[in-house]
């Protein structure tokens, strides 16, 4: 059996790698370099407490994957599982909170409700004034995303898989029950081809005919200059929409959560610096000095009814892995890659059903 | 190590104050960098590098390096090269412990790389699992650059918008140029420099210019800023803001931070970038020991704050840098070892040559710096001729001894904004490096977005006020101000130009530009 799988992001390297340890032939296409697109780009927190309960097993599965991955791949993803923080800045939104938080616990998830004077034990610089209620869970952190990228990428090649960067897929063509993947002048058979592109899947999928239509979601992040370590846990604002966290290497990195574009488009706004710095120094007051080092934008995808889009289509061969959406790519993307692997293996896998792009 | 007599320069210095280093109090004068008054002071190492903590010292002055950052009042990061100091100033080192002066971790740089090769990190102690999680959160303890934040800075931030028909990005001889040409025929101009001085570099070239007679040949450096500043401030449709540092451009419009706390603006029609020139670095053993400086880091301390950089220098490059350093240098009456050059020839002008040597300092061609060396400071250096393939000649290393070392080995144009606003960039060495490519009326390939100065390629001062001058006209035309009478005078400007590149120095940058030339010109 071979496999292609296009785009060298989470998705596609977790499903490749656990393809490849299957002993199946796979090459990855990657029309830039590893990187590129929202895996290479977005901050790096991850948590089981997220508000689709359709998802919270695969969170818990990926956390579980990510303790054991590093020493599978000799890789360290400078994980630290030192909490996230989810704050509401208005009384709906602490409804929400409450719900989501109902919710998680129901499915295995360990967080709770707290205050924002609670917040303080992990966070000594956080200004309670700015939330009115938030919930907590320990069980999460931040993950440098690129080693991620990296020790997935060297995972693959471990068990044979070929990563092709700078190799853009120009043309599918089907060939009876051979799908045929173009790029960069070359011409390759495969039995299948897996759509993780991401924000460019709609493209691919237009290649084979398949009408995808996810929503494509342009984010913007920066980061300040280094300081010591100072902010361990996660913090997201769901009110505004601002996340900040410190990375591994000292900088204060933090955004806003995306908004839907026409077009995929990486362009900087200083309307974004500006409405990030606002909310992020009524978080946290002390961050008022610092000086915003870098600012990047990055486009990710999500599914019509804001759940991936994962499974067989109508083509014979092609295979939907996108869709993955706002805050937890990252954090779902390892285990979905482990079951989609076992799909396209096995031929069948009940546990991503409710994902099948046929729903749509 | 202050200078109080200079032959050329008369330093009037504040009123004295007194800062805090470390906790301990520093004397120091109104009017100079936190980063100049603590050099005055004898401190050499400013900082410690990030991952081996090597000692780390003043460099540029232009606020370039980072090597200068240190905690001020609370806040981190600070480049102290570009604040000034105020009675009472708390500064603190950073990224040691107990100082930068005494960091226990400078161990760290005699073992990590026999333990931890470069990016070894994410390759070493990945299982079992509770050693790889042990290891992790000791690497995270290590991370990290500045002090943690002690408190929120006492400043009320303002939002300011603002239209204008010319940004000009740069207040040195290439944007004031502009800023005057621009605003000379009409246009709505504001002018953005991040120093609370205009001139750029200017103000520390205190030799007299070279050029044709109209091109204010035979004044000194410092004085043509002032002349420059002098005919800015006859036109009355000139917003000039200082201290204000451009950090982007979006679209079209420039997004600078105004005296720290203020967030501008400026909507413009056309932008000129004018923002300059980086200096080089030379790899060698200890290229980062303090001590090791950059040629105009040296002019700032000497020639703006009247600071001696050390007793003995020596001076790597002949060009014309390299060579007016040197003598300014001894006119501040600091020793100059030797210069050192790798070319067979010696670079710059041959009066400036003839001059250093007269006064005694030897010129080594063919020859190179192999090293640095010295505990926490240069306390002498090793240099060695080189053979045709650029090879150390074996047997010819010899000391010099020397407790400064000026790096004069040119510059790299400060392109960041052109990559913001997406121009079309080249890498031309004749120009120093990456440049954008240009009409020969200096716009670059966005439309609207001009280059003047060094940022469009290494120059002299002489021809960025020219290209300021085409940059600065060109803008005002295509806008719809000055008619014929402006037109007249961009032909005239044009032609100047290519006089002034046409002698025998100007052959490399004409054959440089030639490469970076683009053909689509707008029509007037």
């Amino acid at each position: 059996m071979k496999v292609a799988i296009i785009g060298a992001g989470v998705m596609g390297l977790s499903t490749a790698y656990y393809l490849s340890k299957s002993g199946i032939d796979v090459t990855v296409f990657e029309q830039k370099y590893l990187l590129y697109g929202a895996s290479g780009r977005n901050s790096g927190g991850i948590t089981p407490m997220i508000d689709r309960e359709e998802l919270i097993p695969f969170a818990l599965e990926s956390m579980k994957l990510y303790d054991t991955l590093p020493s599978e791949v000799d890789f360290n993803f400078l994980l630290r599982k030192e909490g996230y923080v989810k704050l509401a800045s208005s009384e709906r939104d602490a409804e929400t909170l409450k719900e989501e938080v109902w919710m998680q616990n129901r499915f295995g998830v360990s967080s709770r409700i707290m205050t924002p004077e609670d917040v303080r034990d992990f966070i000594p610089d956080f200004n309670p004034d700015s939330a009115v209620l938030a919930s907590y869970c320990r069980e999460s952190g931040v993950i440098f995303p690129w080693p991620v990228v990296w020790g997935l990428a060297k995972g693959c090649r471990k068990h044979g898989a070929e990563i092709k960067t700078q190799s853009r897929v120009e043309r599918i063509e089907t060939n009876g029950s051979k799908l045929i993947v173009y790029s960069n002048g070359e011409k390759y058979r495969f039995d299948f081809v897996v759509n993780s592109a991401g924000a460019w899947s709609n493209e691919i999928s237009k290649m084979v005919g398949i009408e995808l239509s996810n929503r494509i979601i342009k984010e913007e992040v920066c980061v300040t200059e280094s300081i010591k370590p100072y902010i361990n846990p996660y913090i997201y604002d769901i009110s505004s929409g601002v996340y900040v966290t410190q990375t591994a290497r000292g900088e204060i990195i933090g955004g806003i959560t995306g908004m839907e574009v026409d077009k995929i488009d990486t362009s900087s706004t200083i309307e974004f610096a500006i409405r990030y710095a606002k909310r992020v120094v009524q978080i946290i007051p002390k961050l008022k000095g610092l000086a915003m080092l870098r600012q990047w934008a990055g486009v990710y995808d999500e599914g019509r009814d804001g759940l991936p889009v994962i499974g067989f289509t109508e083509v014979e061969g092609f295979v939907q892995a996108n869709g993955l959406g706002k805050h937890r790519g990252m954090v779902i993307a390892p285990a979905l890659g482990k079951e989609l692997a076992r799909l396209i293996e096995k031929g069948e896998n009940p546990s991503i059903k409710k994902f099948n792009p046929e729903r749509l | 190590m202050r200078l109080e007599s200079h032959p050329i320069v008369d330093f009037k210095r504040g009123k004295e104050v007194t800062i805090y280093f470390n906790g301990q109090p520093v004397k120091a004068y109104e009017g100079e960098t936190i980063a100049a008054a603590l050099y005055a002071a004898g401190v050499r190492v400013f900082s410690r590098s990030f991952r081996f903590h090597r000692p780390r010292g003043f460099f540029c002055a232009i606020g370039k390096c980072s090597q200068c950052m240190m905690e001020v009042d609370g806040v981190p990061n600070i480049r102290t090269c570009k604040v000034y100091v105020r009675d009472g100033m708390q500064i603190r080192t950073q990224n040691a412990k107990p100082d930068a002066e005494n960091d226990y971790f400078a161990i760290i740089d005699k073992l990590i790389d026999r333990f931890f090769p470069h990016g070894s990190h994410y390759k070493k102690f990945n299982s079992p699992r509770l050693l790889r999680e042990f290891m992790t959160k000791q690497m995270r303890k290590m991370a990290g650059f500045g002090n943690v934040p002690r408190n929120v800075p006492d400043v009320n931030t303002e939002y300011e918008v603002m239209e204008a028909d010319v940004a000009v990005i740069g207040g040195g001889p290439g944007g004031l140029s502009a800023a005057i040409h621009a605003a000379k025929y009409g246009a709505k101009v504001v002018l953005l420099d991040e120093n609370n001085y205009l001139g750029g570099q200017l103000i520390k070239q205190t030799h007299r210019f070279f050029g044709s007679g109209r091109h204010k040949a035979g004044t000194r450096g410092i004085r043509i800023a002032e002349i420059l500043e002098e005919e800015l401030m006859q036109y009355d449709n000139v917003d000039i803001r200082k201290e204000t540092k451009v950090f982007g451009i979006y679209g079209m419009d420039v997004a600078g931070v105004q005296n720290n706390s203020k967030l501008l603006r400026v909507k413009a029609r056309k932008i000129v970038i004018a923002t300059g020139a980086y200096e080089r670095t030379l790899i060698f053993e200890n290229n980062d020991l303090p001590g090791v400086y950059g040629a105009g880091g040296v002019q700032t301390l000497m020639n703006v704050f009247g600071i001696k950089p050390g007793n003995k220098g020596l001076i790597v490059g002949s060009g014309n840098v390299g060579l007016i350093l040197t003598y300014q240098l001894l006119q501040a009456g600091v020793d100059v070892a030797a210069i050192v050059e790798a070319m067979p020839r010696i670079g710059g002008y041959f009066v400036h040559a003839a001059k250093v040597r007269r006064l005694g300092v030897p010129i080594y061609t063919r020859h190179t710096i192999v090293k640095a060396f010295g505990e926490k400071k240069v306390e002498g250096a090793v240099i060695a001729q080189l053979d045709e393939r650029w090879n150390v000649v074996e047997g010819s290393e010899r000391e010099i001894e020397c407790d400064f070392i000026c790096v004069a080995v040119g510059l790299s144009p400060a392109h960041e904004l052109l990559y913001h606003v997406g121009a079309e960039m080249k890498f031309v060495p004749e120009l120093g490096g990456m440049v954008p490519l240009r009409t020969r009326f200096n716009e670059t390939s966005v439309k609207g977005v001009y280059v003047a100065g060094d940022v469009a390629g290494i120059e002299e001062a002489t021809a960025a006020i020219m290209e300021g001058r085409i940059a600065g006209i060109h803008s005002a035309i295509t806008l719809g101000y000055g008619g014929d009478e402006a037109k007249k005078e961009l032909d005239e400007a044009v032609k100047d130009l290519e006089e002034f590149r046409a002698g025998p120095f100007g052959e490399r940058i004409v054959c440089g530009l030639e490469k970076c030339v683009l053909e689509s010109e707008v029509m007037l």
